[in-house]
């Protein structure tokens, strides 16, 4: 058997796993979860290593000693495993929030607020510009003046909402759609027909199992809404 | 207990297996129907189209496992289209699944280029791995690569890559093509890069996101905007490269149905029971 | 009064000077050693960030260690996690690029990440049913728009009801645009907001002196 061939098999056989917390927590939900976080924890850990070794202590090899800060920067982070060392801790944060922020709010003003605001400022000359218009302006005052309901700002506050309660429904839309392909996404693999049949296999032996602990009691039957 | 009661009170492991089922039939019974093209994955199109030859373009990679099957086949088309226009690319990715998946895309494209084109790792295209820090890493990249990164995915020196040559920020760019994913990281691209540095950006979201990012195609800050696994068929549909998108967008009919289904039957129930005061 | 200083008071001056620094940059022409310093500490970050990562994993494992060594309800499943990340170090440190260590992160982290993602299509469809009611005008205009929209996106959709493209296009181009927009500036506002705030040492959230009070006590 193949790498691939196998690879779809335990592809299979996990997301089935997974799938299978639809009917309620079970041992092979749970299983499934704690091999995920398990391999993506190592996932992680092992690729930001990778990054930290390439890209600070492998500048720091190449002679540029600017870099044993970030690396006493990256250390101090531990700090937080105990509160009593946790200002120690502060430090990299600072740096990290300080730049961050920084670098936010620099390109911010120019790129959402202005450029936001340069780009509303149309010509009143057709429908489209108009709810364009009317839509920014309601929408960001709905957004940002929470208080006062009352007078002309009621309308205000009205058409603000109208203009949200539109851009949720839209952005609901295409949520759904989202979400049922990442469904498609998942099902394109486990149902490919080099495998279909193995599925077909795994979720059986998974429904069986699962009907076996429920019925002896020794799994605790989910009783759903 | 009325029928609309028990109706309503339908044990929602029903609902779960209905749209297993929804979603699985079209997969194992493919048709494929007419599909129109989106304003937005046109002018895309026509902005990755216009990018001329020559030109050097960075990629951000940012699909992860779940979202993949749906922009892969996308990203995959899109990195195939630049090649093949002998535009040049110098991908990243800021996160570490997404460093992975880009690594993948970037191999499924280079199966897929005709014979002859040239595809050079570190000549035509560059892939500089995983950088850390959000959008403060994408900042410190593009405003100095060699004091971000020392060496790229595959642990070349940044100064061995002939691509990179002369090019130490974002001014060495024509274009950003940002596959953001649903990472939610397309104002980083905007903010930090095709902004300040006034290149034209435009590349992928996954369909939930793409209203989100729709006031910066109005405001023309973003080219157009390919979004999910409708976007990426539409892509290999306009670029004439058949691939896997097409058959999972056609997929999404009957899941589609059966929601709206499910929406119109609980409030059809719901106004039923209004009338007759049981609510 | 001196612990406070280098506790503190130091760690609100140090963001606003990095602060200042990384904005003042962007809109005046800088000394070439400012300009330096801003690159230096913006290469910080990333390593710090990944640094970050690594503590997060180290948290997440220490967490699972406890249920483990206290013997909590479920304890044997946190055995997964520990051999499953040890696994996957011992293979990743091999090389990032080492066959077995993508072979064991394509095969089933990806695969469980991508259904466990994807458990949302079946609870929102679930919950659209039970609780996705047009109760008022304003739970019908995202009812409608929803509707209009998700039948634009399905091919079949377009078929059934032709004018839904033009409208559910019209609809995410102009009105949810124009409300994004709103949105999009008010988020930009508050981004402003909490820089000023940090800046003026009013907000000292990142610090974290809550978590250090509470661990204290």
């Amino acid at each position: 058997m193949d790498a691939e061939i196998l690879g779809l098999l335990a592809g299979s056989l996990v997301s089935i796993g997974a799938y299978s917390v639809l009917i309620g927590d079970n041992p092979f939900s749970k299983i499934t979860e704690n091999i995920y976080m398990g391999i993506l924890g190592g996932y992680i850990f092992v690729t930001n290593w990778d990054f930290i070794q390439k890209n600070a202590i492998g500048k720091l090899m190449n002679g540029d000693l600017v870099y044993i800060i970030a690396l006493v920067l990256a250390l101090m982070l531990l700090g937080r495993l105990k509160p009593k060392y946790l200002w120690v801790s502060r430090y990299p944060v600072v740096v990290t929030v300080g730049v961050g922020l920084g670098m936010a709010m620099r390109t911010t003003v120019t790129a959402d607020f202005l450029g936001q605001i340069q780009a509303t400022l149309l010509p009143w000359n057709s429908l489209n510009n108009i709810v364009m218009v009317i839509g920014t302006i309601t929408a960001a005052a709905y957004f940002i003046f929470t208080a006062q309901k009352s007078g002309v700002y009621k309308y205000v506050n009205t058409a603000g909402r109208v203009f949200l309660l539109c851009a949720f429904g839209v952005a609901y839309g295409q949520t759904v759609s989202f979400r049922m392909e990442l469904v498609i996404g998942r099902l394109v693999a486990m149902l490919d027909p080099r495998v279909a049949m193995y599925t077909y296999a795994f979720i059986l032996i998974i429904a069986v199992a699962l009907a076996y602990g429920y019925k002896t009691k020794k799994i605790e039957w989910y009783s759903g809404r | 207990m009325s029928i609309t009661d028990r109706l309503l009170k339908l044990d929602q492991r029903i609902i779960y297996a209905l749209m297993f089922i929804a979603l699985a039939f079209p997969i194992l019974n493919p048709v494929v129907l007419p599909m129109a093209i989106q304003g937005y994955s046109q002018d895309a199109f026509d902005f990755s189209d216009s990018i001329p030859e020559g030109s050097i373009v960075i990629f951000e990679g940012g699909l992860g496992a779940a979202t993949y099957p749906q922009g892969g086949p996308g990203m995959v088309v899109q990195i195939y289209h630049m090649l093949t226009k002998g535009v040049k690319c110098v991908f990243f990715s800021i996160g570490t699944e997404q460093n992975f998946w880009t690594m993948t895309a970037i191999e499924t494209a280079l199966k897929k280029l005709p014979a002859g084109t040239p595809a050079v790792n570190g000549v035509d295209w560059v892939h500089l791995g995983y950088i850390a820090g959000g959008e403060a890493g994408v900042g410190s990249l593009v405003n100095d690569i060699r004091a971000t990164i020392e060496a790229d995915y595959f642990d070349t020196p940044i100064d061995d890559i002939p691509l990179l040559e002369g090019i130490n920020d974002a001014t060495g760019f024509d274009a950003v093509l940002w596959w953001g994913g649903s990472e939610g990281s397309m104002p980083y691209g905007i903010r930090q890069i095709s902004v300040p540095f006034g290149i034209p950006i435009t590349g992928m979201c996954t369909t939930n996101e793409v209203p989100n990012f729709s006031p910066y195609i109005s405001a023309g800050q973003l080219q157009g905007l390919f979004g999910g696994v409708r976007g990426s068929a539409e892509y290999e549909f306009l670029l004439k490269l058949p691939g896997p998108a097409l058959g999972q967008a056609m997929a999404t009919n009957f899941g589609g149905l059966l929601w709206m289904a499910m929406v119109l039957l609980g409030n059809i129930l719901y106004f039923v029971q209004r009338m007759k005061g049981e609510s | 009064m001196s612990d406070r200083l280098y506790k503190i008071q130091l760690p609100v001056y140090l963001t606003a000077l990095f602060i200042i620094l990384s904005v003042v940059e962007h809109f005046f022409p800088m000394p070439g050693v400012v300009t330096n310093f801003n690159v230096t500490m913006r290469s910080f970050v990333t390593v710090v960030s990944a640094a970050a990562f690594m503590l997060g994993i180290i948290f997440l494992t220490i967490s699972h260690a406890k249920t483990i060594t206290e013997q909590k309800s479920g304890w044997y499943y946190n055995l997964f996690y520990i051999a499953a990340l040890l696994i996957t170090i011992a293979f990743g440190l091999m090389g990032v690029r080492n066959e077995s260590f993508l072979f064991i992160y394509d095969n089933m982290t990806a695969p469980i990440g991508a259904a466990l993602y994807s458990l949302t299509a079946f609870y929102i469809t679930s919950a659209a049913f039970r609780v996705f009611r047009a109760r008022n005008w304003n739970a019908a205009i995202l009812l409608v728009c929803g509707f209009i929209v998700l039948t634009m996106l399905i091919p079949i959709g377009a078929i059934l009801l032709p004018p839904v493209v033009p409208i559910g296009e019209w609809l995410r181009s102009f009105p949810s645009s124009a409300g994004f927009r709103g949105m999009i500036m008010g988020t930009s506002l508050g981004v402003m907001g909490l820089a000023v705030r940090v800046l003026t040492g009013r907000q000292k959230d990142h610090l974290g002196i809550r978590e250090e009070r509470m661990g204290g006590e």
